[in-house]
């Protein structure tokens, strides 16, 4: 009788622990870095737990009163930002487009690349000075920053469509601008209208932190609770800002789902 | 002769009352935003002026101010690397008990799926905000509030990757007399690494683009040395500081790309 015969595959030694000691020294490095001593990491879970003992209570009276507003204040401000966004990406998107506008497409691409850069909250920096404390700066921010990122998808949904109708629309003698109205438009218009959707509820937690450098909403609110250690209010913001943004997220994604379903 | 028969097609039926619906929905909801938020186009026009002078002292940028960037630059990346290092580790048993197809129950996967809706609600600067108060000021905080943000936006993601995999090896591992963890480990894991990697990276390039303005609520980083320069209004040293992060983020967004691109 012989043994059991065991196969086993052969183990390789590939790229991917290469990768995992790469990443791994990385990490070291970095936490090595952090000043961090073996003394205070142990503290530190207990520390979280203290602090969020704190937060128990949630001071709801504060919430209705003060945090609520500010929240619509924030919601009002990712809105306006991305109209501003959709109504300056929709043509920015066909002019990107490869397909339709060889050469002007790359320099938009470059131009939408460079925005997308910049985190909303450096440009709110600029913005306020310019147009003043306020949620109108945040709105500002918002719209521009969000312009980069609607243009690059636009382009590529633009890209990905089915060049036919446009052809014959040029074929019966229409303009370029009849093909756009006719041809390219009731294609794309869907999934762009998704895309707008989706950048809302980004954002809306965009707008939310941009309180922090004085443009309105709630991140400001939050800033102070927790500046002036008043942790039931904190909890309060936290509380209403994680159910709004819930509900939000709910309904934008099921009117997504309609649209593309068609 | 007879004249050409010219066919026009009829237009297709339209909506009018879902389209009409919408058209007020949305034009309602911009105008009481508008108004809430203070929006006026002149307001803006006027105050161009002072915009302009804004430009004016934040050009030409103080490139003197560069050498004092290198460390906070460093601590940036540290912190986006910690961050995505150990969110990306803990997102995973995250995500596999939010995949329908894997989780152990039906009332593990209602918790842990709200569990991620929930995390996911809060933006990267609240986590800074909160963990700036629970452990004080400094790096630490930003690299837990990243970490916590990473999981987040991997879990999510990976998890619908999950959802998609092949069921026929996993039940192979089963079918084999393996238990969940192997099952999870040889049977799922594998189809979807490819994913993970892609939306690791992804998450890395949204980390390094948050660590930079952390410091904005003093969670480490040049965010701090930003908001500094920012409150005594050197502006010349506020546009070098944005440059550089500009740059930063460009390069670090292309080289994960190429990665990515490799990867797919």
């Amino acid at each position: 009788m012989n043994d059991r015969l065991l196969l086993k595959p052969q183990r390789q030694i590939g790229w991917a622990s290469w990768t995992t000691f790469i990443v791994a020294g990385l990490f070291l490095v970095s936490v090595l870095a952090l000043d961090l001593s073996a003394e205070r990491l142990i503290r530190l879970p207990g520390q979280i737990l203290e602090v969020m003992s704190f937060f128990y209570p949630a001071d709801m009276a504060y919430g209705w009163s003060a945090v609520l507003p500010a929240i619509i204040e924030s919601i009002q401000i990712a809105w306006v930002g991305t109209i501003i966004a959709a109504l300056l990406s929709l043509p920015l998107a066909l002019f990107g487009a490869r397909t339709l506008f060889p050469r002007i497409a790359r320099v938009v691409k470059l131009i939408s690349a460079t925005a997308r850069a910049f985190p909303e909250i450096l440009l709110a920096i600029y913005f306020v000075p310019i147009v003043g404390l306020g949620p109108f700066a945040g709105a500002l921010a918002i719209g521009i920053s969000s312009v980069g990122m609607l243009t690059k998808l636009g382009a590529e949904v633009v890209e990905s469509i089915d060049m036919g109708p446009v052809e014959a629309v040029q074929a019966a003698g229409g303009s370029r601008l009849a093909a756009l109205r006719y041809a390219v438009l009731p294609q794309v218009l869907p999934e762009l209208v998704a895309h707008w959707l989706f950048r809302f509820e980004l954002n809306i937690r965009a707008s939310a932190v941009l309180g922090v450098v004085g443009a309105g909403g709630v991140g400001g609110v939050l800033l102070n609770t927790l500046r002036y250690q008043q942790f039931e209010k904190a909890a309060a913001v936290l509380v209403l800002t994680i159910l709004v943004v819930l509900v939000i997220d709910m309904a934008s994604g099921e009117i997504r789902r309609r649209i593309i379903r068609g | 002769m007879s004249k050409p028969l010219a066919v026009v097609p009829s237009p297709p039926p339209r909506n009018w009352w879902l389209w009409g619906t919408t058209a007020i929905l949305v034009i309602a909801m911009t105008w009481w935003s508008g108004v809430g938020i203070g929006f006026s186009l002149s307001e803006l026009w006027c105050n161009l002026a002072g915009g302009h002078r804004l430009l004016r002292e934040s050009w030409p940028p103080a490139f003197a101010f560069l050498p004092r960037l290198v460390r906070p630059f460093l601590e940036t990346l540290q912190i986006a690397i910690i961050g995505t290092v150990i969110g990306g580790v803990l997102a995973v048993p995250v995500a596999v008990l939010a995949a329908r197809n894997l989780t152990l129950g039906p009332m593990t996967w209602f918790v842990d799926r709200n569990f991620m809706n929930i995390l996911r609600t809060l933006p990267d600067l609240f986590w800074a905000m909160l963990f700036a108060t629970a452990v004080g000021f400094g790096p630490v905080a930003g690299a837990l509030a990243l970490s916590v943000f990473t999981i987040a936006v991997i879990s999510k993601l990976f998890s619908e990757s999950l959802e998609s995999i092949d069921m026929a090896m996993p039940e192979a591992v089963r079918a084999a007399g393996g238990n969940w963890l192997h099952m999870v480990q040889f049977g799922a894991l594998p189809q979807a690494i490819s994913h993970y990697i892609s939306y690791a990276l992804y998450a890395f390039e949204l980390n390094v683009r948050a660590s930079m303005v952390l410091g904005l609520v003093g969670a480490g980083g040049i965010g701090m040395i930003l908001e500094t320069q920012r409150a005594n209004f050197e502006y010349e040293r506020v546009t070098v500081i944005i440059l550089a992060v500009l740059v930063a983020v460009l390069i670090i967004e292309k080289l994960s790309e190429t990665l990515r691109r490799r990867l797919a």
